[in-house]
């Protein structure tokens, strides 16, 4: 086994034991907030929309609510432990260990990413005490909740190293993740949109992915799957990168 | 052993915007030796050493590490070095083995031998029996040890040790001797920076004054304390009328005062001006009672080197470096230490 694989093998793991034992605080709140979602959106309300793209309301929105919880964890989890790692002066640890830039930003990124994955598969377990869960197309569905954990758990190392306090986390996750994730078709169809909005709807990267999710799952898209998974791979490698070059320029962790 | 320091520093410079922290820092610490880095706060001794790991960038000179440069080749140098550093940086999510178990791993010891490795360090400084406790749990002692643990774990070449008993009781202090000194017997480099003057006294081969960003001596605690004032008090029978013509033309003696039957000489190397000074007195049928001789302490030195600059600011001049200056043309400073660690950052030989 290389030194390199050991390395990253070890901060991977340092990074999902992180998560795993504190489950009340990781896995818990998206257990307990999509109970509500599909409680409130599926069962009340959603009787009385009825069926769009040809599903039952609660099957629509669950897509989405997939998204959300990943993005947001995958984001929160690099995010905050690298924050957190700097504030405490922990993470020293790792800068000043032989390991390199890459198995650094690597060992973070993909930690982030299983924990999305891992809320993802939460929230379609709890989507399917509600409803039965399709999935029409679980390549896609695979593939494009891999590609947007990693997207988020990138953009969270650039978050983590950023932020200069606590408060620079939660703007981040409450006044720009989740307002794009809500305008990001997730409770509605592109359809129901002026062609003024719906236009504008198509700069936000939330909607490829909740139209990539969905199709994944329920078959239904408005937009072309093969376009949104290429333009988000993109995204990602792009951001990882972003991650490498700051990691190596030491921002954030080295003065 | 290797042929190649075990620190080999050029011109080393740090700025923060308009602050400068590292001001052309030059020096070398040979393989096996204890190294002390000491200097007020402020000095520059923490950036210098988070220079070395990675924790700060500098802007300019070089940093080698057995050869290996911090920035270039910074895989091989930060993996010979252990660091305890000043602060309690530790991970508070997991116990303590564990947050040993991943800086092994972070330095590529596979999960087995870490976990046996972590057992050990824990051993070895005295805190097995908590290591499923974490970090904010231990005293402050423990604390201290842990650090050490964590740095010994990687079982690093260099070991750097920075302000390593700050806050520690008497007894562990003496503890912490003892292992780091055994540590070095066997063979590891250990760089030390302390405020404690008497804990590089007894533990240093060799110790570097750092002000303000700059090395102002390198030498043995011998030579240093070679360099500082001494005093001889000598005690008269008879009180002399006027001050006596004693030692003219010794460049070691700084001062002769008189008062009454007390004479006092302020000299450099005071154990060797002595003899002269009872000679001189003899002939001149002076009748000694009495004569003591106070030696200058490391840590009058000290404060005599790192207080120079605002002294020397307001009188206009550097005296001290001009004398060094002196020394280093005349070749009359007696120190036949090799020539690379004599080399201080201001230019002067020390």
């Amino acid at each position: 086994m290389s030194q390199g694989f050991v390395q990253f093998r070890t901060l991977v793991k340092r990074e999902i034991l992180r998560f795993v034992r504190r489950p009340y605080n990781t896995f818990l709140p998206p257990i307990v907030t999509n109970t509500l979602y599909f409680a409130v959106f599926g069962v009340i309300l959603g009787g009385r929309i009825g069926e769009i793209a040809g599903v039952s309301y609660l099957q629509f929105v669950l897509p989405g609510l997939v998204v959300l919880g990943a993005i947001s964890d995958s984001f929160e989890n690099s995010s905050f432990s690298i924050f957190h790692g700097r504030w405490n002066e922990y993470i020293d640890a790792v800068t000043v260990s032989p390991m390199s830039d890459s198995n650094k930003v690597a060992a973070y990124v993909s930690a982030s990413a299983l924990r999305g994955v891992i809320t993802a598969l939460l929230i379609i377990g709890v989507g399917w005490i509600f409803t039965p869960v399709p999935a029409s197309n679980p390549l896609y569905l695979v593939a494009f909740v891999i590609v947007i954990t990693t997207l988020f758990g990138g953009l969270g190392v650039i978050g983590g190293l950023w932020a200069s306090d606590f408060d620079y986390l939660t703007v981040m996750n409450q006044f720009i993740l989740r307002p794009l994730v809500f305008f990001g078709a997730v409770f509605y169809s592109l359809d129901v949109l002026p062609a003024f909005w719906r236009t504008v709807s198509l700069f936000n990267p939330m909607v490829y992915m909740v139209n990539g999710v969905r199709y994944g799952m329920i078959g239904v898209t408005e937009i072309d799957p093969n376009a949104s998974l290429a333009v988000l791979t993109t995204a990602s490698v792009v951001v990882v990168s972003i991650d490498f070059l700051l990691f190596r320029r030491g921002y954030g962790l080295a003065d | 052993m290797t042929d190649r320091p075990a620190l080999h520093i050029e011109d080393l410079r740090k700025e923060y915007g308009d602050v400068t922290a590292l001001d052309g820092v030059s020096l070398t610490v040979p393989e096996g030796s204890f190294f002390g880095l000491l200097g007020p706060n402020g000095a520059g001794k923490t950036t210098f050493i988070n220079t070395l790991v990675g924790l700060v960038r500098k802007s300019g000179g070089t940093a080698r590490i057995f050869g290996h440069d911090v920035e270039d080749d910074y895989q091989e140098a930060r993996n010979a070095v252990g660091l305890a550093p000043q602060e309690f940086n530790v991970d508070r999510f997991f116990p303590i083995r564990e947050v040993l178990e991943h800086k092994a791993g972070y330095h590529g010891i596979p999960a087995d031998e870490a976990t046996r490795r972590a057992d050990d360090a824990l051993k070895q400084v005295g805190i097995y029996d908590k290591r499923d406790t974490r970090f904010d749990w231990l005293s402050g002692g423990m604390k201290r040890r842990f650090l050490l643990a964590r740095a010994l774990i990687t079982d690093p070449d260099l070991l750097i040790l920075d302000e390593p008993t700050a806050g520690v009781d008497v007894q562990l202090r003496h503890d912490l001797w003892e292992l780091v000194t055994d540590l070095n017997d066997r063979g590891k480099t250990i760089l030390l920076t302390t405020h404690y003057i008497e804990e590089a006294e007894r533990l240093c081969d060799e110790v570097a004054i750092l002000d303000s960003g700059r090395v102002r001596a390198v030498a043995t605690p011998a030579e240093l304390k070679d360099r500082g004032t001494d005093r001889i008090v000598v005690e008269l029978r008879s009180p002399p009328a006027t001050l006596p013509d004693l030692l003219t033309g010794d460049d070691r003696v700084e001062a002769v005062d008189l008062d009454g039957h007390q004479l006092t000489v302020t000299a450099r190397e005071g154990g060797l001006v002595a003899p002269d000074l009872v000679r001189e007195l003899d002939r001149a049928d002076f009748e000694i009672v009495d004569l003591e001789i106070t030696r200058t302490s490391l840590e009058e030195v000290f404060v005599e080197m790192t207080r120079t600059d605002s002294d020397d600011d307001e009188s206009g001049g550097d005296t001290r470096t001009q004398r060094d200056a002196a020394d280093a043309a005349s070749g009359s400073d007696g120190d036949d230490s090799p020539p690379d660690r004599q080399v201080a950052s201001d230019g002067g030989v020390l």
